[in-house]
């Protein structure tokens, strides 16, 4: 065996892995990128700090948030716009189904492991009924009534005080009895890899085809075959399944709920406008997004402290510039990129 | 409505006008049943707040219908009505009380109201010429959901600019004018109560009457039923459009000026307004403005019931079921939506 020979092997062995990597959603560059963030927190000091390691573990939650956020609004077009009051349902299920205080009404207190999961069925349950809400709407009329949902829903949470306390919030269990945030760190990163992989390999079967037709001309779409009844709810159900599900790890993690903090409407807007900038219909483009806008805000936040609320100001405003000058957002700029290289 | 004129079988007309019917139905029903726990206070209540929905739900059916644009920051316009409303009216509430002045301190409130529609109808421009325009010359596919992100985002923009730049301080007065409640029917209301009312009434009647009466009212008509062919006509789209955009953003502004009393100015208080004046819309069928105001009645009932029958903090839950149920039955709003662009989407 020469040496060609051996780099041939090599070089085949590297592409089934590009190969590999690329049926799960990832390329070299996206993948190498995550295993540095996810060894940040364990290898430099810095980052071991624990009010870094929150940062971390916000931006972590956020990206999650966006990715089952652009499930729906990047495919299929509809801008869930109820979609932080689903992820408080998920996360007010979970604290629920765990809790052992006699505030309670119901205390079955199961462990959060468990409840979690409860708290996903219970959000995507109501995603389910949301799905079946908005079928005859379409464009604006899906999302206003998503958002009447979502106002709905946090009144609801507001007013059934037997089983929320309402406006005083409750404090659910948390998974560990530790004070120390890595741990949590890790338990939201596997959360957002999985959701991310689960939802690109939905959007890369023909659901996600589907899905994209759907989103550029329903009646195109419908007129070819595709059923939409199915396929939007089907959307639905699953975006809200993961929102709950983030809603449980944030029950869990901050063991403190209520309402205004959790599913108001700026929480949806801080979403979208991760979503949006990291580009619409790329999934990944949330995360890219995320991490770094977490540090930026919350240096800004420690350094400017006079002056509140200019991080969302600085969302809104390139969230403006974004929509107007470019709407591909950082994925579109990505790839534009990639086929300019590709060309040479 | 000619479509219905036609001699035609009863029951097919009923059943064409069917969501028309229900909420007719409905409605009256939710007045009576208002009137018999409340009486005549609760029903002049009931007015007074279905016309200011009224008002700033014209302004976003207007927005809607002529530039397609679902205006998510109308509440931010509401809430800078406000601040300018405050902020002209306690110095010179001031140098009243060192020099009073029995005159000028009746037209205080209506020269800060008057104030405040200005500043709405400026900062409307203002929007327009900066972000509307632009997106508009880069935009064609998809533009109804762009302008719907776009105004999301400037709402967050002003609600948290507002918070940096003046605190979150709530900043109210406690009344306009300096006089007693008046007794209509056995109830007593305020004036500023009834001034805001009147406010809303003549504001809208002006719209209607610029609307319909006008030549430059004629064009932005003629812009919300064919965008093409109100420019082969030789109608300038973008001064149409511009001043829509500023005279929905003056009319919100204007409501929430003459509403500082009751909505104190603080930076998030356009979130209730707006989601008001959207249910309003909803209900309705987007861009229909005759069809808005009605739906601010029908909404002010609905709320007026909810507060007498259930409780206070379930004004946004139950309304909201009737809301779905209505858009269930008829998914462009009761009145229908004469728009063309709600349906492509």
């Amino acid at each position: 065996m020469n040496s060609s020979e051996i780099a041939q092997e090599q070089s085949s062995g590297w592409n089934k892995f590009v190969e590999f990597i690329n049926k799960l959603g990832f390329n070299p560059l996206g993948l190498s990128l995550l295993i540095i963030i996810a060894a940040l927190p364990a290898s430099i000091p810095y980052f071991r700090q624990e009010y870094i390691v929150r940062w971390m573990i916000m931006g972590a939650f956020l990206a999650a948030q966006s990715i089952a956020f652009d499930f729906t609004s990047g495919y299929i077009n509809v801008v869930n716009f109820g979609f932080a009051a689903l992820l408080g349902v998920g996360a007010y299920a979970s604290g629920i189904f765990s809790n052992v205080t006699p505030f309670i009404a119901v205390a079955p207190g199961l462990n959060p492991w468990i409840s979690i999961w409860l708290g996903a069925i219970v959000a995507g349950i109501v995603g389910f009924a949301l799905g079946i809400l908005t079928l005859r709407l379409r464009g604006i009329f899906a999302a206003v009534m998503a958002w009447f949902l979502g106002i709905a829903l946090m009144g609801l949470v507001n007013n059934w005080t037997a089983l929320t306390r309402g406006p005083l919030g409750m404090n659910p269990r948390k998974f560990l009895e530790t004070t120390d945030n890595l741990p949590y760190f890790y338990i939201i990163f596997t959360m957002m890899i999985g959701i991310y992989i689960t939802l690109k390999l939905v959007t890369r079967s023909h659901y996600g085809l589907a899905f994209k037709a759907i989103g550029q001309n329903l009646d195109a779409a419908r007129a070819s075959g595709i059923n939409p009844i199915r396929y939007l709810v089907f959307n639905f159900t699953l975006s809200a399944f993961f929102a709950g599900f983030l809603g449980g790890f944030y029950a869990h993690y901050f063991g403190s709920l209520t309402p205004s903090t959790l599913m108001h409407t700026s929480k949806t807007v801080e979403i979208l406008a991760i979503a949006y900038i990291g580009g619409r219909g790329s999934l990944w483009g949330g995360i890219a997004v995320a991490f770094p806008f977490v540090f930026l805000i919350e240096l800004l936040r420690t350094n400017f402290s006079d002056l509140p609320g200019l991080h969302l100001v600085i969302y809104g405003v390139l969230m403006i510039i974004i929509m107007i000058y470019y709407p591909g957002g950082l994925a579109g700029f990505y790839n534009w990129i990639k086929s300019k290289v590709q060309k040479k | 409505m000619a479509k219905y004129l036609g001699a035609r079988p009863l029951l097919s007309r009923i059943k064409d006008n069917l969501p028309i019917i229900i909420i007719s139905v409905f409605a009256i029903f939710l007045f009576v049943a208002i009137y018999i726990k409340g009486g005549n206070a609760q029903i002049f209540n009931t007015i007074i707040t279905g016309g200011l929905w009224a008002l700033l739900a014209v302004g976003l059916a207007l927005v809607f219908g002529v530039m397609n644009i679902p205006h998510f920051a109308h509440g931010e316009s509401f809430m800078i009505g406000a601040y300018v409303a405050y902020f002209t009216f306690t110095p010179m509430q001031e140098y009243l009380y060192e020099k009073p002045n029995e005159f000028l301190s009746m037209i205080a409130p209506l020269g800060a109201i008057l104030t405040a529609g200005i500043a709405g109808a400026i900062l409307g421009i203002l929007i327009e010429k900066m972000i509307f325009s632009p997106l508009r010359r880069r935009t064609k596919k998809d533009w109804i959901m762009n302008a719907f992100l776009l105004t999301v985002g400037l709402s967050f923009v002003l609600s948290n600019g507002a918070n940096l730049v003046l605190g979150p301080n709530f900043r109210g007065i406690s009344r306009y004018w300096d006089v007693d409640a008046v007794e209509i029917g056995g109830a007593y209301m305020s004036v500023d109560r009834l001034v805001a009312f009147a406010i809303s009434m003549v504001t809208i009647g002006a719209l209607w009457f610029f609307l319909r009466r006008t030549r430059v009212g004629r064009a932005i008509r003629a812009v919300s039923q064919d965008e093409t062919g109100a420019q082969l006509v030789g109608i300038n789209l973008n001064f149409i459009q511009t001043l829509t955009f500023s005279l929905a953003t003056a009319m919100a502004s204007i409501s929430g000026a003459s509403l500082l009393f009751l909505f104190q100015a603080y930076p998030t208080v356009g979130g209730t307004p707006l989601y008001y004046a959207w249910y309003v819309v909803m209900m309705a069928g987007l861009g229909n403005v005759v069809g808005a105001i009605i739906g601010g009645f029908i909404v002010a009932m609905l709320q007026t019931a909810t507060q007498l029958f259930v409780a206070v903090s379930w004004t946004t839950v139950l309304p909201t079921v009737v809301m779905i149920l209505v858009l269930l039955i008829a998914p462009s709003g009761i009145f229908g939506s004469e728009v063309k662009g709600v349906q492509e989407q």
